[in-house]
C-alpha cells in the first residue's frame, strides 16, 4: 500500500522534475520567483474581477444608473493598469528566470565538458553532444518558462473555482472534486505513455544533427563513391522516425489532453442534471446552478492547459536526462595542491599498461628519455604510439604503472602546470575559425604577438603568412582562406612551440610537410628553445635522422634500441641502395 | 566586403523574401490537401460546437425554470454531445496539425539534405557546416513548434474575429465603429515597434548562433583545449557569448512583455469606450439594453484573438527567417557539372589537361597546367607542401571546375560528361581519409554494397592490408567511431585504400595514401599494388619517394606550375628540382638544413 503510494507520488513528482532540476541554476534568483508568484496572484485576481465589473455595469445599465457606469468604467481602466503591470512582471519574470537558468546550465555544461577525461569523448559524437548542449537545454528552458508564467495562475483559477463552487452549493463542489482523481489518473497515464516517445524524439534529434555533420564533412568521399542516394535514404529514415514519434505523441495528446476537458464537461452535465432535478424538487432559484455551470466551463481551459504542460514536461525531462549525461561524469582528476613543474625534464615510464575499452594497447612499457634530448618513437601502424605519448601530459591515464618527469609522478603535478610545460601536436589538427595569430596564441594570456611570430618562424610558416595580404591577421577556417595539409600542421606546430615548452611531443605532426622543411624545423626547434626535450612520433625514416635515440613500440612493449641514433636506424631499416653516397 | 551574419538576415527580413518564403511555405503545406481540409474542418467544428454550448446550458436552465425534466434531459444530452463533438474534433485538430507541421518540417529537412548532396563542392568553403546544421535542425524545430500550435490558433482566431465583427455589425453599426476605434492604435503601436522587435530578434538569433558555433568548435577541438591547458580561456570565451545571448534574450523579452502589457491596456480601453458610447446611446434612446449587453460580450470575444494574433507576429518573424534560410539551402545551385549529357563506361584513351588554371578566392593554386595521362599509365605527381598537388586531383575528380583551360576525357570536355558515370570510373584515396560511423566492413562496402565480407577479407590479404586490421581485437567488425576516431591515422588510411581497391576502378587517384602507415607495412602494400596498378591508370600524389617505383612517369609541380616531368632516371639525370628533393630525403644528415 505504502509502496503504491510512494510510486504514485513519484509519478506526480515526475511532472515537476524539470522544475526541481532548475532550482540549482536559479539559486540566486529566488526573489524573482517570489515576485512572479505574488504578481501571478494579482494577475489572477484582476482576471476574475473583469466579469464581476462587467456584471455590475450590466446591472447599472438595467437601472439606467449612469453615474455608477462612469465609476465602473474608471474601475475597468484601473484594472487595466493593474493587470498590465501584473502581466508584465509575470511574463518578464518567467522569461528572465528561464534565460538565467539556460545561461547557468550552459555554463556548467561547458565547464564540466572541458574538464572531462578525454576518454569521455571517445564514444560520443560531436553532433550528439552539440544537440545535448543546445536543443535539449532549450527544451527544458521552454518548460520552465511556461510553468513559471502559467502554472500559478492556472492553479489559482482552479482553486478559486472550487472555492466558489463550494460557496454556491457543497454538492456541486463534490461533483468537481470527483473529477480530480480521474484527471490525475489520466494525467499520469498520459505522461507515462508519451515518455518513451519524447526520449526517442530527443535522441533522434541528436542522431539527425550527427548525420548532417558527418555527411557534410565527408562530402568528397560521398560523391567519389556515388553515395548521394544511400545518404539521402539514411537521412530520410531518420526524419521518418522523428516524424513518426511526433505523430505518436500527437495521437496521445489528441486523446488524453482532450479527454481532460471532456471529463469536466461530463461533470458539468451531471451538475446540470442533478442541480436541475433538485431545483425543481426544492423549487429553488436557478441563479446558483447557472453560476456553477459557468464555473465548470471556466476551468476547462486551465485543465487542458495542465495537460499540455504534462506534454512539455516530458520533453523537458527527456532533455534533462540527456544533459545529465554530460554533467559530472568522468572528470579529470586534478591535483589541487602540490608543487611546480620539476626542474629536470627527463621522462621515465615504468611498467606502464594502458587499455582502451577491452583492448590492451600498452602491455608493459619501460622507457627512459634523458633531459634535453631529441628522441624518436616509432612502431607499426596501430601499435599504440599516440596512446603512449598522450599519457605524458595526462590526456589519458595508464591502467597501471607510473610516469615520472624529473623524478616526480605526473599524477602529483597540477594539470595546469603539467600541460603548460608539455606541448603536444596531435595527428588530427583542429584549427579554430579566426585569425592565424589567434590560432597560434590560442587564448594563452602569457603569449604575445611577438612570441607567436617567433614560433611561426621556427615552424617555417612565417614566409607563407607574411606573404598573405593581411599577414597574421588573415582569417582561416570556414569563413577565411583554406590552408593545405602541410600549412595547417605548421600552424599547429607554431601554436605548440609558442609557449617555449619544456617538453614537446610531435605526434606525427609533420606528416604532410615535405622532408626538407621538416628537418629544417627540427633543427630550428633545437636551436631556439633552450633545454627542450622533444619526442618525435614518426614512421618515416627521413624524419628520424635527427633523433639521438629511437624507441620502437612492438606488441605493446618498447624494444630497446640502445646506442642507435636516428640516422643509423633509418639506414639499417631502409637498407639504402645508395648508402655509399652518404 | 563580406556582410555580417546579422546584416544578411536583416536584409532578408526587410526585403520581400520573407513574405515569399511564407507564401511558399503555405503552398507546400497545402499540398497535403486531405490534412489541410481535416484541420480547417476540425477547427471550425470545434468553434461552432463551442458557440452552441452556452445555448445548451441556457436551454437546460429554461427547463429548470419551466420545471420540465424532459427539457433538462434533452439539453443536458445536447451539452454533453457538444462536448463529445469537441473532444473528437479537437483530437483530429491535434493530429492533423502535427501531420501538417511536422510533415512540412520533415519535407524541408529532406529537401535541404538532398540539395546538399548536389551543390558544388566549393559551396562548403563558403558556407559554414555549423550554419547548415543549425538551419536544418534548430530552425526546423522552431518552425515545427510554430506550425503545430499557431496555425490552428490563427485559423480559429480569424474565424472568431470575422464572426464577431459580423455579429456586431448586425447588432449596431455605430457601436461597432466605436469598438474598432482602438484597432488603428493597436496596429500603429505594433508596427512602430517592429524595428526594435526585429533588431532584438536578430540579436538573439546571432548570439545563439555564436553559442552553437563556439560549442561545435570546442567539442571538436577538445583535445587541443586540454593539451594546451586553455580550459579557463575556453570557458571565459564561451561565457562571454553566453552572457551576450542572455542579455539579448532579456532585452527581447522585456520588450515583448511590455508590449503585452500595453496591449492589455488598449484592450480594456476598447471595452471602456464601448461601454461609454453604449451608455450614451442608451441614454439617448438609440439602442436597447439587450443589444448593448450582447455587444459587450462580443467585444470581449473579439479582443482575445486579436491580441493573440498581434503577439503571434513575433514568433512569426523568428520562424519565417528560418524558413527562408531553409529554402535558401534547398534552392542552392546544383553542381553545374552534373548536367553533362555524355555517359562514359570506361576510359579508352586519356585524360588531358589543357592550359588549366585554377585559383581559390584570392590565391593562385594552379597555372597553365598541361598534362596528358594515358590509359594504363602510372603517373606520380610530386612537389613541396602547398604546391597545388591536391588541387590538381580535385580538378581531375571534377570537384572543382577550372577557371581557364579545359580537361578532356577521351577527347570530350569533362563538362559535357555525366559526372556520375565519370566518377564511377575513379577510386580516390583522399589525403584525409573520411570514414563513416560504422564497422570497417560497412566503410568498405560503400564501394560496392553487394560485396561479401569474405571477399573483402580476401582483398585485404591480397593487398597486405590485413596485417594492419589484424591488430584490432574485433578485426574488421571494429566500429571506427565518429570520423574514425577510434582508430589511428594509419589504420584509417588502410581502410581508405582497401575501399578504393575494392571498387576495382579503372583509374586510381591516391593523395599521400600512406603518410601515416609505417614503412614496413607500406612496403608490403606497395609490392601488392604494383601488380594491381599495372592494369590501371594510377595518379599518385606525394612528396615522398618511397613509392616512386610504382610510377612510370613523374611530374614535378612547384608554385602551381609543372616544372619538370619524365621518368625517374631522366629526372635524376637532369639534376633539377626533383633530384634535389630526392637528395635531401636520402642524403646525409644536416644537408639542406640551415
Amino acid at each position: 500500500m505504502s509502496e503504491n503510494k510512494k510510486s504514485f507520488l513519484k509519478k506526480i513528482k515526475g511532472v515537476f522534475e524539470p522544475l526541481l532540476f532548475s532550482r540549482e541554476y536559479l539559486k540566486n534568483k529566488k526573489w524573482v520567483i517570489y515576485l512572479i508568484i505574488g504578481f501571478a496572484v494579482l494577475s489572477t485576481a484582476t482576471r476574475l474581477l473583469v466579469p464581476i465589473i462587467i456584471g455590475a455595469i450590466i446591472d447599472s445599465l438595467e437601472l439606467k444608473n449612469f453615474n455608477a457606469i462612469y465609476l465602473e468604467i474608471e474601475y475597468i481602466l484601473i484594472l487595466a493598469v493593474l493587470s498590465a503591470l501584473a502581466s508584465f512582471v509575470v511574463n518578464f519574470g518567467a522569461q528572465y528566470s528561464s534565460q538565467i537558468y539556460a545561461y547557468n546550465l550552459r555554463k556548467k555544461v561547458v565547464n564540466s565538458m572541458v574538464k572531462k577525461k578525454t576518454k569521455f569523448f571517445q564514444d560520443k559524437t560531436s553532433g550528439d553532444l552539440l544537440s545535448r548542449t543546445t536543443m535539449d537545454i532549450d527544451a527544458s528552458r521552454n518548460f520552465i518558462m511556461n510553468s513559471l508564467s502559467q502554472l500559478i495562475p492556472t492553479i489559482l483559477i482552479i482553486i478559486f473555482a472550487v472555492g466558489y463552487l463550494f460557496y454556491i452549493n457543497m454538492f456541486y463542489s463534490i461533483f468537481f472534486l470527483a473529477t480530480v482523481p480521474v484527471l490525475i489518473f489520466i494525467g499520469i497515464k498520459f505522461q507515462r505513455k508519451q515518455r518513451p516517445h519524447w526520449m526517442k524524439i530527443r535522441d533522434t534529434y541528436g542522431v539527425m544533427t550527427e548525420s548532417i555533420q558527418e555527411d557534410i564533412t565527408g562530402q568528397r568521399t560521398v560523391r567519389s563513391y556515388l553515395q548521394e542516394e544511400p545518404q539521402i535514404d539514411k537521412f530520410t529514415g531518420i526524419t521518418d522516425t522523428y516524424y513518426g514519434e511526433y505523430l505518436e505523441v500527437a495521437n496521445l495528446r489528441g486523446f488524453y489532453n482532450n479527454l481532460m476537458p471532456f471529463i469536466i464537461s461530463a461533470a458539468a452535465t451531471a451538475v446540470i442534471f442533478y442541480g436541475g432535478y433538485t431545483s425543481i424538487v426544492a423549487r429553488s432559484e436557478v441563479g446558483g446552478l447557472v453560476a456553477a455551470v459557468n464555473i465548470f466551463t471556466m476551468v476547462t481551459f486551465p485543465v487542458s492547459f495542465l495537460g499540455r504542460l504534462i506534454a512539455f514536461s516530458e520533453n523537458a525531462r527527456a532533455g534533462i536526462g540527456r544533459i545529465k549525461g554530460v554533467l559530472d561524469r568522468d572528470m579529470d582528476e586534478d591535483v589541487l595542491t602540490g608543487g611546480d613543474f620539476p626542474g629536470s625534464n627527463a621522462i621515465s615510464l615504468r611498467n606502464v599498461k594502458y587499455k582502451r575499452g577491452d583492448r590492451e594497447i600498452l602491455k608493459n612499457v619501460d622507457m627512459e628519455i634523458p633531459s634535453e634530448s631529441f628522441v624518436c618513437l616509432t612502431g607499426e601502424t596501430g601499435a599504440g604510439k599516440s596512446s603512449l605519448v598522450n599519457l605524458i601530459p595526462r590526456l589519458e591515464d595508464p591502467a597501471e604503472g607510473e610516469i615520472l618527469i624529473g623524478g616526480v609522478n605526473v599524477r602529483d603535478i597540477p594539470l595546469s602546470s603539467l600541460r603548460k610545460n608539455i606541448a603536444i601536436v596531435p595527428q588530427e589538427i583542429s584549427l579554430l575559425s579566426g585569425t592565424i595569430s589567434e590560432n597560434i596564441i590560442f587564448g594563452r594570456k602569457n603569449i604575445t604577438e611577438e612570441m607567436a611570430k617567433k614560433a611561426a618562424k621556427v615552424a617555417r610558416i612565417d614566409d607563407f603568412i607574411e606573404g598573405l595580404p593581411e599577414g597574421y591577421s588573415t582569417i582561416i577556417g570556414e569563413r577565411g582562406i583554406t590552408l593545405s595539409g602541410g600549412q595547417r600542421q605548421r600552424v599547429a606546430l607554431a601554436r605548440a612551440i609558442a609557449s617555449n615548452p619544456k617538453i614537446l611531443i610531435l605526434d606525427d605532426a609533420t606528416s604532410s610537410v615535405d622532408p626538407e622543411t621538416e628537418l629544417a624545423i627540427f633543427s630550428r626547434i633545437r636551436k631556439n628553445i633552450a633545454g627542450i626535450t622533444v619526442i618525435l612520433v614518426s614512421l618515416r625514416y627521413s624524419a628520424m635522422k635527427y633523433a639521438s635515440t629511437v624507441y620502437e613500440l612492438e606488441n605493446g612493449e618498447i624494444c630497446e634500441l640502445e646506442n642507435i641514433d636516428g640516422l643509423n636506424y633509418a639506414m639499417e631499416k631502409e637498407g639504402f641502395e645508395n648508402e655509399a653516397d652518404l | 566586403m563580406k556582410q555580417t551574419y546579422e546584416e544578411v538576415e536583416e536584409t532578408y527580413i526587410k526585403t520581400l523574401k520573407g513574405r515569399t518564403a511564407l507564401k511558399r511555405l503555405i503552398k507546400d503545406m497545402a499540398k497535403n490537401r486531405k490534412q489541410t481540409a481535416i484541420l480547417i474542418a476540425s477547427v471550425m467544428i470545434t468553434a461552432i460546437a463551442a458557440t452552441f454550448s452556452p445555448l445548451a446550458i441556457g436551454g437546460a436552465v429554461n427547463g429548470v425554470a419551466s420545471r420540465s425534466f424532459s427539457t433538462i434531459f434533452d439539453f443536458s444530452l445536447l451539452f454533453i454531445s457538444l462536448a463529445l463533438i469537441q473532444f473528437g474534433s479537437n483530437r483530429f485538430r491535434v493530429i492533423s496539425s502535427t501531420i501538417l507541421a511536422q510533415g512540412t518540417v520533415k519535407n524541408l529537412r529532406d529537401r535541404s539534405f538532398q540539395s546538399i548532396q548536389h551543390v558544388p563542392i566549393s559551396f562548403f568553403s563558403k558556407v559554414k557546416a555549423g550554419f547548415l546544421i543549425s538551419r536544418m535542425t534548430n530552425d526546423g524545430e522552431t518552425l515545427g513548434e510554430f506550425l503545430t500550435f499557431q496555425i490552428p490558433s490563427v485559423v480559429s482566431g480569424m474565424t472568431t474575429v470575422i464572426l464577431s465583427i459580423a455579429i456586431m455589425l448586425y447588432l449596431d453599426f455605430d457601436l461597432t465603429l466605436y469598438a474598432l476605434i482602438v484597432l488603428p492604435f493597436l496596429s500603429i503601436f505594433t508596427i512602430s515597434l517592429q524595428g526594435k522587435v526585429r533588431k532584438n530578434y536578430l540579436r538573439t538569433r546571432r548570439t545563439i548562433a555564436a553559442i552553437t558555433g563556439n560549442l561545435a568548435e570546442n567539442i571538436s577541438s577538445i583535445r587541443s583545449i586540454k593539451a594546451f591547458n586553455v580550459e579557463s580561456y575556453t570557458e571565459d570565451k564561451f561565457d562571454g557569448l553566453n552572457a551576450d545571448n542572455l542579455n539579448a534574450n532579456i532585452k527581447a523579452s522585456r520588450l515583448s512583455s511590455l508590449y503585452g502589457a500595453i496591449v492589455r491596456i488598449i484592450e480594456y480601453t476598447g471595452i471602456a469606450i464601448v461601454v461609454l458610447a453604449g451608455a450614451i446611446e442608451l441614454k439617448a434612446g438609440l439602442i436597447s439594453i439587450g443589444i448593448l449587453v450582447a455587444f459587450i460580450f462580443y467585444v470581449q470575444e473579439f479582443f482575445d484573438p486579436v491580441i493573440q494574433l498581434s503577439q503571434l507576429y513575433n514568433s512569426y518573424q523568428s520562424s519565417i527567417v528560418g524558413v527562408g534560410r531553409i529554402y535558401g539551402i534547398i534552392d542552392s545551385k546544383k553542381e553545374v557539372v552534373s548536367d553533362g549529357q555524355i555517359t562514359i563506361s570506361s576510359l579508352r584513351d586519356s585524360i588531358v589537361l589543357k592550359n588549366v588554371s585554377f585559383s581559390y578566392d584570392d590565391s593562385n593554386a594552379l597555372r597553365d597546367i598541361n598534362l596528358t595521362i594515358r590509359k594504363g599509365e602510372n603517373i606520380g605527381i610530386v612537389g613541396h607542401t602547398g604546391a597545388g598537388k591536391t588541387t590538381l586531383s580535385n580538378l581531375i575528380m571534377k570537384f572543382y571546375v577550372p577557371q581557364k583551360g579545359e580537361i578532356l576525357v577521351d577527347g570530350k570536355n569533362i563538362m559535357d560528361i555525366n559526372t556520375e558515370s565519370y566518377r564511377n570510373l575513379i577510386s580516390p584515396v583522399l589525403q584525409e581519409p573520411f570514414l563513416f560511423h560504422g564497422s570497417i566492413y560497412e566503410n568498405v562496402k560503400i564501394a560496392d554494397p553487394a560485396m561479401a565480407e569474405e571477399e573483402i577479407e580476401r582483398l585485404a590479404k591480397e593487398f597486405n592490408l590485413n596485417r594492419i586490421f589484424d591488430k584490432l581485437p574485433e578485426g574488421m567488425e571494429t566500429n571506427v567511431g565518429e570520423l574514425g576516431r577510434n582508430l589511428s591515422e594509419g589504420q584509417k588510411q588502410a581502410i581508405a585504400i582497401l575501399r578504393a581497391l575494392c571498387r576495382n576502378p579503372q583509374i586510381i587517384i591516391m593523395d599521400e595514401p600512406t603518410s601515416n602507415i609505417d614503412p614496413y607495412s607500406e612496403k608490403f602494400i606497395f609490392q601488392s599494388l604494383e601488380k594491381f596498378a599495372r592494369e590501371k591508370t594510377l595518379i599518385l600524389i606525394t612528396h615522398r619517394f618511397s613509392m616512386i617505383s610504382l610510377v612510370d612517369k613523374i611530374v614535378v609541380i612547384q608554385d602551381g606550375s609543372i616544372v619538370e616531368s619524365g621518368t625517374f632516371p631522366e629526372l635524376r639525370e637532369k639534376k633539377g628540382i626533383f633530384s634535389q628533393m630526392y637528395d635531401i630525403l636520402y642524403g646525409s644528415k644536416g644537408e639542406g638544413i640551415d
